[in-house]
């Protein structure tokens, strides 16, 4: 083997994946999820009308390239559709020409839903449609299809039906879907149920409100319950959409669209007919969740960079919440999807809740990897308390003096600390309270653990990793007391000063990082020279805990042969005075 | 094919680097401390061999744990104790394994550092402190052929030859008594600065004896003893680990370096896939932790979870270090085990609900399920205490359960963990060479059950292969004959680590009884059992199952069946009816299959 190709393989090894992360970095600090769709389009008037069409256009790659890919959108040049209504309302909102996956449509149980379609693909792509599965559809206008009515080019086509039981599902394209689905023309259906549990918006859910409202949270949330039912209360909510796309198909389908574009008779050689694209054998290279790869995904909803790819994965949540999941497999591939840090539990299959005989507890499946299959969908409820580390993860420490080391923790009937909803430990799990990990620690944590933690230099630090083994800022400064300034300065937490705050002694130095929670700007300084890592993506104000959230068919966590990318994101679970903004 | 200049290279380039690393940095080391604050002992610690240590038995299960507030704030145990602790140590690094047909496949892989007798006999490498903190050559039996153990122990001991199968370490259907039998962490030595400074030792190891012969175990190693056994010894399946609810385990990754791979630096982690409630910093992943560079070590800590089937791998790269054969079973014994005789495991699961760690829910209004705990799958059974005594006789689990089930449903009496991989043999010769590996194309030709195809799944004891640097390694330590008890029960642990598709695993004759999925018992929310009969199971890659093997005649009611439906001396198959899996890359016969003796 030739040293030069020797040198390329090193490079495509290790440094791609080191520059896609540190381009995707600049953005991805502050994104967060959510759920978001639209309820209606409103100048037609009621919630549960939607005008679609389905258009050409471009999805953006982390490596580079662009796909040309078909998907639903809102509005066009040649149709004038009213303004969507955004849920939640999130700034930045559009529905543009097209988008993959396709506007997530949000309605109650009990909505009568119409979606009118207008076909906007090129008029080679020939007829289109979209199927409801789960719903009583009544198909009017078009022409007649084989599974459904469908809008020839051009021309729209109306599906009417009752969104008769709440819960995530798919619709997707009925005509050709071998080429048509590939290409992109698929998306979600919430609905929301009509008859909201009490026990959704009393006892721990409401004084989850009153935490977040405690750190000026918005509640994002769609509903306070997935279901009519109380088992299925949740806290926060994310939508992921997985797919794969094999670039070859589009390219196929791109290249007989010019083609026939020129074509000046029908008759003329590759002119009369459809598309005619291959769809076997399938070699997909790129897998998308919500219509991007890693690292592309972990950036804003809306973000300006993915004009056609507006949903993010990036999850975040405090610890505690209860999280709905809405998980719909939307490719050809089953994707076994592995949550890291806990459990799922199944409440729902394509929008059918899964109970007990008596219809009165949950029976779904607990999972740690959950199977998404071809056109099914999945509700679950996960949530993260680290209960059972047999460690102190706020790394709490009854001699320190910073007052936030020494917060109590007053256990629930399940051991949770979640009678001050106010304070930072809000939901810790107190058997663990003050129980130290490490035996010598070196910071102002509390020693005589079972663990002596290893020499730092030895090891290679991650771009999500804190610096310490604990979370929050607060616990994180601590563990690195022989950093810390306890002199008066002036500060913004998470910003690094240019210059010293203060001449001598005192503040942060030159290149230090003023950090801490609550901080005003004559609090006592917290500084730290801590560099977990070159980038950082957990930066100094969130010090969260990042989970792997990815496919376990692990090859699908690259993009077109390099890793990282693909089906993969990271979750963070976040100590509460980091604020989860999931406008950003 | 081997470019053994590369190997001469190597070696002692990355000994060199080991070994010239300032002291004040020891970067190889393991942890495993005879008390801990949550399994606390008499001070000073009685070290083997005068006596048993304390905490390196498990006690029976009989009420939760006491807690109460210590002088620093935290609750310490009181009294009543509950579990032991339990350590390990693994090399990560590459290594050769033998496929079906006879093919020499590179790996990056694990290899065993403790346990490694056990290892090769098929058995976890998990160890109590007071078998694990012995050094070699020390009071233990099995210390032969000097004060160290050999380059390529413990096959090298036990005399594995080139070209042998793993039968033909056998004499006359019997596997020879290894020569090998030390199960001690692989490099513990007393630690010479210690001696000279017996403050600090103590300091870190607070309850080392400072005398006697086992003065001065502080965890610190020998780096030769390390390399001469770790380096290119990996394992496929990646060394087996198991402990019981309540263990404290202390997990240590010693990255010794890929010979064959010189210009990769890569560093390994240990992801223990399925933790619930997990902390990044223990997780494994790269990105969100540390990872552990060649010539370091890193001990994991981990209270032990609920009882289930786990499984473990690394996670850096995982579409390239899992397919090049990074993964490991994992599994955890429920409290239910350790219930005595005089109690019903219903009571053993109404005493596991008084503690708010392994309660299931306490919050309950009338049958209708109440947040938080919507993660729990064991509640109570149903249908009440059904009066199922607790075998736990002697420090011995006589009656063997799956999961806390409170009503027996999930015992067995025999378990075998079997993992689910593939090898693309294309991806392996790339991952051997310098070539950028293509993932869009990975096509697994090799469909293994704990590492190997059949007809090497029913070769008993463990499979060898010589690797690169001339000696023998234990490459595949686990055969899958699964031998059932003429009437009994075998519970099957299967994980499948596939990176690229789904896979099925059918039984021909006895009927599948699956129990328990992704870690969990098949239970809903109100406490009835949500266990179903099946003939096949299909999981992903990252996902666990649990299915028993009933090989009693309860199917044949009260009347019974005229005759044994399997009797003693008969054999059944589990195989795949994915049919392409039933090969050995260009052989058409073999692959995902093995044997089901009942004895």
């Amino acid at each position: 083997m030739s040293s030069t190709t020797m040198n390329k393989a090193i490079s495509m090894k290790r440094l791609l994946p080191l520059l896609t992360m540190a381009a995707s970095l600049v953005l991805t600090v502050t994104a967060q999820a959510a759920a978001p769709g639209i309820k209606g389009t409103a100048g037609t008037g009621a919630l549960g009308t939607f005008n679609l069409i389905a258009q050409p256009g471009n999805l953006n790659q982390p490596d580079g390239n662009t796909v040309y890919s078909w998907g639903y959108g809102c509005t066009s040049s040649t149709t004038v559709t009213p303004a969507p209504v955004f849920a939640p309302a999130l700034p930045n909102a559009a529905c543009g020409a097209m988008q993959v996956p396709g506007p997530t449509l949000i309605v109650t149980e009990g909505t009568t839903v119409t979606v009118t379609l207008t076909n906007n693909l090129p008029a080679a792509a020939g007829n289109t449609s979209i199927l409801f599965p789960g719903f009583a559809v009544t198909s009017s206008g078009g022409v007649q299809g084989l599974l459904t009515n469908e809008a020839a080019p051009g021309s729209t086509v109306t599906y009417t039906f009752v969104a008769s039981s709440p819960g995530t599902r798919a619709y997707y394209s009925g005509t050709q879907s071998d080429l048509q689905v590939e290409m992109g023309l698929y998306g979600a259906i919430i609905v929301l149920p009509a008859n909201v549990p009490a026990a959704c918006t009393t006892g721990l859910h409401a004084s989850n409100l009153v935490a977040e409202a405690t750190w000026g949270e918005t509640d994002f949330r769609l509903s306070p319950a997935a279901y009519d039912h109380p088992g299925t209360c949740y806290d926060r909510e994310y939508l992921f959409q997985f797919s794969e796309m094999d670039a070859n198909i589009h390219r196929a389908a791109y290249a007989q669209v010019l083609a026939k574009a020129a074509c000046t008779s029908a008759t003329a050689p590759g002119c009369s007919g459809g598309l005619e694209v291959a769809t076997e054998p399938y070699r997909p290279s790129y897998f998308l969740i919500n219509g991007r790869s890693m690292p592309d995904d972990m950036d804003p909803n809306y973000g300006a960079e993915y004009p056609n790819q507006p949903y993010n994965g990036n999850p975040h949540m405090h610890p505690g919440e209860q999280t709905l999941i809405r998980v719909i497999g939307q490719g050809r591939w089953e994707h076994p999807f592995h949550e890291h840090a806990n459990h799922v539990r199944i409440l729902a299959r394509d929008g059918n809740l899964i109970l007990s005989p008596d219809g009165q507890s949950l029976a779904g499946m607990l999972m740690f990897t959950t199977d998404t299959f071809p056109g099914q969908a999945f509700d679950g409820i996960f949530y993260f308390t680290g209960r059972g580390l047999n460690w102190d993860m706020y790394a709490h420490n009854p001699t320190s003096s910073d007052p936030l080391a020494k917060l109590p923790c007053t256990p629930d009937a399940n051991g949770y600390n979640t009678s001050a909803p106010t304070a930072i430990n809000y939901f810790e799990w107190c058997q663990d309270h003050n129980k130290p990990l490490e035996s010598n620690p070196l910071g102002d944590v509390s020693g005589g653990g079972p663990m002596t933690l290893p020499n730092p230099n030895i090891f290679a630090n991650g771009a999500w990793y804190s610096g310490s083994p604990y979370l929050g800022p607060d616990a994180t400064l601590r563990s690195d007391t022989s950093l810390r300034n306890a002199t008066a300065g002036t500060f913004v937490p998470g910003v690094t000063p240019a210059a010293p705050l203060n001449s001598g002694a005192s503040g942060c130095a030159t290149g230090q990082l003023g950090v801490g929670a609550g901080a005003t700007a004559t609090a006592t300084p917290n500084c730290s020279n801590l560099q977990p890592s070159n980038v950082q993506a957990n930066p100094a104000n969130e010090r969260g805990w990042a989970y792997m959230w990815h496919s376990h068919n692990e090859r699908e966590i690259t993009t077109n042969n390099v890793f990282p990318g693909g089906m993969l994101m990271m979750m963070l679970v976040d100590s509460r005075e980091f604020v989860i903004d999931e406008s950003k | 094919m081997i470019n053994s200049q590369l190997v001469r290279l190597g070696l002692p380039t990355l000994l060199l680097a080991v070994l010239s690393l300032p002291a004040a940095a020891q970067s190889f080391r393991v942890q495993c401390p005879y008390s801990t604050i949550t399994h606390p002992a008499p001070s000073p610690v009685t070290p083997i061999p005068s006596g048993g240590n304390v905490n390196s038995f498990e006690p029976a299960y009989t009420a939760p744990t006491t807690y109460a507030p210590n002088t620093q704030g935290f609750l310490a145990p009181t009294g009543k104790v509950n579990g032991a602790i339990k350590c390990q140590q693994i090399s990560g690094g590459d290594g050769y394994a033998t496929m079906a047909d006879g093919t020499q496949t590179f790996m990056f892989s694990f290899g065993p550092l403790s346990g490694i007798a056990d290892i090769a006999n098929g058995q976890p490498g998990t160890e109590y402190p007071d078998v694990f903190n012995i050094p070699f050559g020390g009071a233990q039996a099995g210390a032969v052929g000097g004060a160290t153990p050999l380059p390529g122990d413990p096959a090298t001991t036990d005399g594995a030859v080139a070209g042998a199968t793993s039968t033909s370490l056998y004499v006359q259907g019997n596997w020879q008594a290894p020569a090998f039998t030390y199960n001690g962490a692989i490099g513990q030595i007393p630690d010479a600065t210690c001696a000279a400074e017996p403050a600090s030792c103590v300091l870190n190891t607070p309850t080392t004896p400072t005398s006697g012969t086992f003065a001065y175990i502080d965890g610190h190693v020998d780096p030769r003893q390390i390399m001469d056994v770790g380096v290119m010894n990996g394992n496929i399946p990646a060394p087996l680990m198991a402990f019981d609810e309540d263990d404290e385990f202390f997990l240590t990754l010693t990255n010794v370096g890929m010979i064959m791979r010189p210009d990769l630096f890569e560093q390994h982690t240990v992801h223990f896939h399925g933790y619930p409630n997990a902390s990044p910093f223990y997780d494994g992943v790269p990105d969100a932790s540390v990872a552990i560079n060649i010539g370091g070590s890193f001990t994991y800590y981990y209270l032990a979870p609920d009882a289930g089937t786990y499984f473990w791998h690394c996670h850096i790269t995982p579409p390239e270090h899992l397919q090049m054969g990074m993964v490991g079973q994992l599994f955890v014994r429920p409290r239910q085990d350790r219930v005595p005789a005089t109690a019903t495991v219903y009571q053993g699961l109404v005493a596991q609900e008084s503690d708010p760690r392994t309660a299931c829910a306490t919050a309950t209004s009338g049958n209708q399920f109440v947040p938080p705990d919507i993660l729990c799958s064991n509640p109570l059974p149903a249908a009440g205490d059904n009066k199922t005594t607790g075998g736990f006789v002697n420090g011995a689990a006589t009656k063997k359960y799956a999961y806390n089930d409170g009503d027996g449903s999930t015992a067995y009496d025999v378990e075998y963990p079997l993992q689910i991989h593939g090898f693309d043999p294309n991806f392996h010769f790339v991952g051997m060479t310098f070539n950028p590996e293509a993932f869009v194309d990975m096509k697994d030709k090799y469909f293994l059950l704990n590492g190997r195809s059949y007809p090497d799944t029913v070769s008993p004891g463990p499979q060898a292969t010589q690797s690169s640097d001339g000696r023998m390694h234990y490459s595949q330590p686990m055969p899958s004959i699964i031998n059932i008890p003429v009437g009994g029960k075998a519970l099957l642990r299967i994980a499948d680590l596939s990176v690229t598709e789904y896979a099925t695993l059918a039984s021909l004759g006895i009927p599948m009884h699956v129990i328990g999925y992704n870690a969990k018992l098949l239970r809903d929310q109100e406490g009835n059992n949500m266990d179903y009969y099946s003939n096949s199971i299909t999981i992903g890659g990252g996902e666990s199952l649990d299915v028993i093997l009933d090989a009693s005649d309860a199917s044949c009611g009260s009347s019974g069946c005229a005759a044994k439906l399997y009797p003693s001396g008969s054999v059944f198959y589990l195989y795949t009816p994915q049919l392409d899996h039933l090969s050995n890359d260009a052989e058409n016969f073999g692959g995902l299959m093995t044997e089901v003796r009942i004895n």
